[in-house]
């Protein structure tokens, strides 16, 4: 690993980029809020916000041009993610984008492929390699009749009649079973070819996850911040106290920078994917961990109220697990990351 | 976004096998070993061959005593320098200094030492803390009174890092203790030889030197006050707020955050990598198979990624407090060979662990304390509101 090489820090976002994000944050703003997340629990999926996010372009941005798509790169995917985690809006476009990115690469399906990128088909993907034919939790299975999953068979297409049962859990997400031998199964793609596209695949689940948990720690992070600023105690603020104020300084420090590392991760991924494959699993556990640390720092600062139901840290909260879980336990990444410096130093 | 590596220009490239020449020549083990030994953060043989190249001072004119270089070129010097672990302390609170001296110094004063500056012969250290006052560099003690054209100093300061290596140093002093505590601070630029300075050193366990300077009825005269009277907190703020991250141009050629050790804590990682590829327990395993070390390993990798990229003061704390906590993991992964001391038998890499274990120490302090900073980044980027405390307003003996 090259330590001192000469590259450019440059971390601001270019006017089309700048749109970007600022068009997805006005538009999760306004179309998205708390009572909305609400009335989507248990399941975590909103029919109608699906279809607007759909009109805004997001399940087709992602893919190339001759899959009807934009050709958006994946810095611009993960601005669409962190502004959807900041209102942790009740769609499952980070596995479908993923998914549908997948089916793109791997060819075939082509009426699939074009049924997701118009949001009219949910896809998503099963983030573990499928031994013994093991049933796996999978991320949105419960709103997607469409799950790729990858098995010694290869890079495989499940099609179910429709989408599994509904599994309630923490985060409220559309989480379900998903039974390897059920469905229609096509293989896509096989050999170490098609285990590098799944790699990818669920390397980048991770990074526009990554970027969701950074919203949701943004947003986490506010509740306190707000909180901190309106609540008196002994005449003062409770902001103004270091036992308060030091807490909330160190979860800011802890999201401005996995923010500046899943930019980093996606700039990497888009433009010298082979420098630093690692990055993207990096930026995750870091992400993580921020929005784990942001929830539960935000939620004690509001004291008593902070542990309510009706308190919206309470929404925050319970998404930064509930999300970042379902990438599976960061330790495994943790041992990549660790493998891919020792083969690099 | 750009993250790309930077294309060189044929004279660009030249410019970068010129500097990688000329540091292979006068960067010797010598310097490495005499930087063991006194923790000086300077080397008068390295900065006087720096001077006459003009790449103290890269960025200004050759007529300056500079090298004219543009910002790739200043870039390509600085990665250069780092590389090799240059000491450059005393040439950074020269730098620092220079700012002030340039807004705030007599005009001649300034134009007399600019050349020498520039060419190392004169350098500045920061005469901030008293001995009671740590980061509250604005409740000094140290008292200026006027005497005619002259003042005259007593009282002492701390952490003066390379005064015995400095020809000046920039002293706040208290000129008016009925004033508020901030309106009554003058800045002085102070010749070291003065009769009644001395200089003590103290020793970190981090390897450093730093001192202790004792100021009695040191006399020094109204040219080398720098500033206004009693203006001396504004005449501080320039260089404070370089040393702060503030004023570098947005060009992507300079580190996001104000990373502190952040290079320490990842030679040392790197190195423990390297010990576990080749590293075989006692009881036969190799390190690099056992899981649990990647597991935190990898850990440590993540926190350091983050440091540099967790943006401005921000950075500042990430880093230096990442650094501390994760040197004490990694000395715990790779067990008592990690503090063996350079030279001894199964030293790693030159004892680099056991060297960064203790330098990450002083990095919650330099340039204000981790606290310091949280209390600027909840007030300044979080807006939460300031606690006034009694000698927030007030100097409070």
């Amino acid at each position: 690993m090259e330590r001192f090489e000469l590259r450019r820090q440059d971390f601001r976002l270019d006017d089309d980029q700048q749109a970007v994000r600022e068009g997805f944050g006005d538009f999760f703003t306004k179309q998205v809020p708390s009572s909305l997340v609400r009335d989507a629990q248990p399941l975590g999926f909103d029919a109608d916000l699906w279809q607007r996010v759909v009109a805004m372009g997001a399940t087709s941005m992602g893919l190339p041009e001759e899959a009807g798509g934009d050709g958006a790169t994946l810095v611009d995917l993960v601005l669409v993610a962190e502004e959807l985690g900041r209102v942790v809006a009740p769609v499952p476009l980070v596995s479908h984008v993923v998914a549908s990115r997948l089916l793109a690469r791997a060819g075939g399906a082509g009426e699939l492929l074009a049924a997701a990128a118009e949001g009219e088909r949910v896809v998503t993907l099963a983030l573990q390699p499928g031994v013994g034919g093991n049933r796996q939790l999978v991320p949105d299975a419960a709103v997607a009749r469409d799950v790729l999953a990858w098995s010694a068979e290869g890079l495989t297409l499940h099609t179910l009649p429709e989408p599994a049962a509904h599994v309630p859990n923490q985060g409220s997400t559309p989480l379900a079973w998903f039974d390897p031998a059920a469905g229609e199964r096509t293989v896509l793609a096989a050999g170490p070819g098609a285990e590098a596209l799944f790699r990818t695949a669920v390397a980048e689940w991770k990074l526009l996850t990554g970027a969701a948990l950074v919203g949701i720690a943004e947003s986490a992070l506010q509740l306190g911040v707000e909180f901190a600023k309106s609540r008196r105690t002994l005449g003062v603020a409770i902001g103004a106290l270091q036992g308060v104020a030091f807490p909330l300084a160190d979860v800011v420090s802890e999201i401005s920078g996995a923010r500046n590392l899943v930019r980093k991760a996606a700039w990497y991924a888009e433009h010298e994917p082979a420098t630093r494959p690692d990055l993207p699993l990096v930026a995750f556990v870091h992400a993580a961990r921020a929005a784990t640390e942001a929830a539960w720092v935000s939620a004690h600062t509001q004291g008593g109220l902070g542990f309510t139901v009706e308190a919206d840290i309470s929404l925050f909260f319970l998404r930064a697990k509930g999300w970042s879980v379902l990438g599976g336990d960061p330790g495994a990444d943790r041992r990549h990351i660790a493998a891919a410096l020792l083969a690099a130093v | 976004m750009d993250l790309g590596t930077v294309e060189l220009t044929p004279e660009q490239e030249a410019f970068r096998q010129e500097v990688r020449a000329f540091l292979d020549e006068i960067v010797t083990e010598e310097v490495h070993e005499h930087e063991r030994r006194t923790g000086d953060g300077f080397h008068v043989g390295v900065h006087l061959a720096l001077g006459s190249r003009g790449w103290l001072f890269p960025e200004w004119p050759v007529a300056d005593g500079g090298a004219g270089l543009d910002r790739v070129c200043q870039r390509v010097l600085a990665l250069e320098l780092a590389r090799r672990h240059v000491p450059m302390v005393t040439h950074s609170t020269t730098g620092l200094v220079w700012a002030a001296v340039e807004l705030s110094a007599d005009p001649e004063l300034a134009a007399r030492l600019k050349p020498e500056v520039a060419a190392g012969r004169v350098r500045f250290c920061l005469g901030y803390s008293d001995p009671e006052g740590g980061s509250d560099i604005a409740g000094a003690t140290l008292r200026a009174v006027r005497d005619g054209d002259e003042w005259v100093l007593n009282g002492s300061k701390l952490w003066t890092t390379g005064a015995h290596n400095c020809q000046y140093t920039f002293l706040i002093t208290r000129t008016d203790p009925e004033a508020p505590k901030h309106k009554g601070l003058t800045m002085f630029l102070v010749p070291l030889d003065s009769p009644g300075v001395e200089i003590q050193a103290i020793h970190t366990y981090g390897g450093e030197r730093t001192n202790a300077v004792y100021y009695t009825d040191v006399h020094v005269s109204d040219t080398h006050r720098m500033g206004d009277v009693n203006a001396g907190w504004a005449t501080l703020q320039g260089p404070l707020s370089a040393e702060h991250g503030a004023g570098r141009p947005d060009d992507g050629l300079s580190d996001v955050g104000m990373a502190m050790g952040t290079r320490e804590f990842e030679a040392a990682i790197d190195a423990a990598a390297r010990w576990a590829k080749h590293t075989t327990r006692p009881d036969g395993t190799l390190v690099a198979d056992d899981p649990a070390f990647l597991d935190r390993l990898g850990a440590l990798v993540v926190e350091a990624e983050a440091s540099r990229v967790t943006p401005g003061p921000m950075g500042r704390v990430k880093s230096s407090l990442s650094y501390i906590a994760g040197i004490a993991e990694l000395v715990d992964l790779v067990g008592p060979e990690a503090l063996l001391a350079h030279g001894a038998d199964g030293a790693i890499e030159g004892g680099v662990l056991d060297y960064a274990h203790r330098f990450a120490q002083g990095t919650a302090t330099y340039g204000g304390t981790t606290e310091v900073f949280k209390g600027m980044i909840a007030q300044h980027v979080l807006g939460l509101p300031r606690l006034n405390l009694p000698g927030s307003k007030q100097w409070v003996r």
